[in-house]
């Protein structure tokens, strides 16, 4: 009985968020969508940053390489917008594969700020080569009211990163990772291949912001260098990560839902020290609790260290 | 393109390579200062740039004063931010895994960025003193980037005397060479700490004013500059104080080799291919550094 109380409720969450858009408002569902993409995002930079260790701070590419992977895949070659998102991915995964074989020698610092100049360079490229991507003026995509079908594909993309994060974490490959992340000499001599497991995690953590780029390009239809590459969107998936407990499952999941609310609530009323705001979060997270949200309910309730 | 590349361009390229590239070193040499004793990268150092840089242009426009005088001014304020920002925030992290420090800084370069932008708005400012070139046979020599480069030499020569022959110069690199013996020794490391911060933000606001004189500034310049930096160091070594010099000279060549046979708009795409080229034949850095 024990293990079905949360299963229970994770069915009852599911089917009541499978249910949303049919009773739900317009503004609803597109809320309840941005909170799936962005447990999609903290969740796939968690694998990466908080479980093995290499804070990307460039995570944000793989969200604009998906976005116009699919962009123009839909724009200029008729794609479908499913079979769109799964390229996106894919491309995302393939670039993550070609930039971590360099960049994931680099340790600590190095491989962070490596990533922060990739989102610089990938814009540019994607300024640079009007012909494919249309420049600083965008992409427009053609019109398409998909905002229920996305809404259930954000929805199954954040699912699929939550359920890989749980595999993971509990399985001898995340154990590994942890491994690496506490001590990457050690790892080593232990005879843990850990450039093939920091690749893997990698490409893990890539694929889930490119179908979410993909799947964000499909619904607002229209995109440009400077909405799919911001630094403030690795910025948010950063906080909600700390916030809710970095190396966690269910921390990316918690601080994306608090956060998100928490924006649109408050924040949304002053939007200009929206950034501050977040930079101090992460000051006194990183001071105060370290751990997150759930790091601290760990330790006091000790709660599995697979939540 | 059916461009003639000659040698008198290529020449010109050169010398304007040269000239941002002290530049790079001034700035990058604050960066490698902080990651040598330290052994943190302070995400923050392009928005201490940006806070040397809006100093001089308010002093410029407020009260008058001549940029060029305005460089110790800024050095000195931004001296103190560093030194504030140490005692209060960066002591913290020190010697927790450098995921912190690294997200700390973040948090506070992020903090700095939208705190400049609500105080001083995003719009484009320039400190409007200096324009033109000195042409000397065929080349021109632009009067702004001719002064940097004068007053960047001078500063990094200062700080690499400091460095080398004064008593805190030497408690500054004895730290850096060994936390513990220096403490052994009588030093007192926190204020050696402190010390550090300081002096590398005094080097990002030299670079920021000298900067304003050149182009225009905006909140948002910072974050390029702890890319390029940070690029400069990587390519030196890190840790590696004189291979910051060179890795900027590099830097500032490769940018405009990069723009003459390119483009402007993928000189950074270039910097980036170099960095991850050096990263992969001598990931230790040209001059070779300390791994961390």
């Amino acid at each position: 009985m024990k293990r079905l109380g949360p299963l229970a409720v994770a069915v009852v969450v599911v089917l009541a968020l499978a249910v949303y858009p049919m009773v739900g408002s317009g503004y609803g569902t597109r809320s309840v969508l941005q909170v799936f993409m962005w447990i999609a995002l903290a969740g796939s930079w968690n694998l990466i940053s908080g479980l093995t260790g290499y804070v990307s701070f460039g995570h944000v590419a793989f969200f604009g390489a998906g976005a116009y992977t699919a962009g123009i895949l839909i724009a200029g070659s008729g794609w479908s917008w499913p079979l769109a998102a799964l390229a996106g991915g894919l491309a995302a995964g393939l670039l993550a594969l070609g930039i971590g074989v360099p960049c994931l020698r680099l340790k600590g610092p190095y491989f962070a700020i490596a990533m922060l100049g990739l989102n610089e360079v990938l814009r540019a490229l994607v300024s640079y080569f009007e012909g494919l991507t249309g420049g600083g003026n965008g992409l427009s995509l053609p019109t398409l009211d998909a905002t229920v079908p996305v809404y259930y594909a954000m929805g199954l993309t954040a699912v699929g990163v939550t359920v890989a994060a749980r595999l993971i974490i509990s399985s001898r490959f995340g154990l590994r990772l942890m491994t690496i992340r506490e001590d990457e000499v050690a790892a080593e001599a232990m005879g843990i291949p850990t450039f093939r497991h920091k690749l893997l995690a990698f490409l893990l953590s890539a694929i889930g912001p490119g179908i979410a780029g993909a799947l964000t390009a499909r619904d607002q239809g229209y995109i440009e260098p400077l909405s799919v590459f911001p630094l403030a969107t690795t910025i948010t998936m950063i906080v909600m990560t700390l916030f809710g407990g970095k190396g966690t499952v269910w921390g990316p999941v918690l601080g994306a839902a608090v956060l998100f609310v928490a924006q649109e609530l408050v924040w949304a009323r002053y939007p200009y020290v929206h950034p501050l705001l977040f930079g101090a979060i992460i000051v006194a997270v990183v001071l105060a609790m370290p751990r997150g949200v759930l790091g601290l309910l760990q330790t006091k309730y000790r709660l599995p260290r697979t939540i | 393109m059916n461009v003639v590349i000659t040698p008198a361009m290529v020449g010109q390229v050169i010398i304007s390579g040269l000239l941002s590239g002290v530049l790079y070193s001034m700035v990058a040499l604050g960066l490698a200062l902080i990651f040598g004793v330290m052994r943190i990268i302070n995400v923050a150092h392009g928005p201490l740039l940006m806070l040397g840089a809006y100093t001089t242009f308010f002093l410029h426009q407020q009260l008058g004063i001549n940029p060029y005088l305005s460089v110790p001014i800024s050095m000195l304020v931004l001296f103190g931010v560093g030194v504030l920002l140490e005692r209060t925030l960066v002591f913290r992290v020190i010697d927790a895994p450098e995921l912190s420090s690294l997200l700390l800084t973040f948090g506070i370069s992020i903090a700095l960025v939208n705190a400049a932008q609500l105080a001083f708005t995003s719009d484009l400012r320039s400190v409007e003193y200096l324009t033109g070139s000195w042409v000397v046979g065929a080349f021109a020599f632009s009067k702004p980037r001719v002064i940097a480069f004068v007053f960047a030499a001078g500063l990094t020569a200062a700080a690499f005397l400091f460095l080398q022959y004064t008593r805190l110069g030497k408690a500054i690199r004895a730290t850096s060479q060994s936390r513990e013996v220096a403490m052994v020794c009588g030093i007192d490391v926190g204020a050696i700490h402190r010390l550090t911060f300081g002096l590398a933000s005094a080097l990002a606001a030299a670079g920021g004013a000298l900067i304003a004189v050149i182009v225009a500034i905006q909140p948002e310049m910072g974050q390029i500059w702890t890319f390029k930096s940070f690029l400069v160091i990587v390519l030196g070594g890190a840790g590696n104080y004189p291979g910051a010099l060179l890795g900027g000279m590099l830097l500032g060549l490769v940018e405009q080799l990069a723009s003459l046979f390119l483009t402007t708009q993928l000189s950074e795409v270039v910097a980036y291919v170099l960095l991850v080229l050096v990263l992969l034949v001598r990931p230790t850095g040209l001059l070779g550094g300390r791994q961390t």
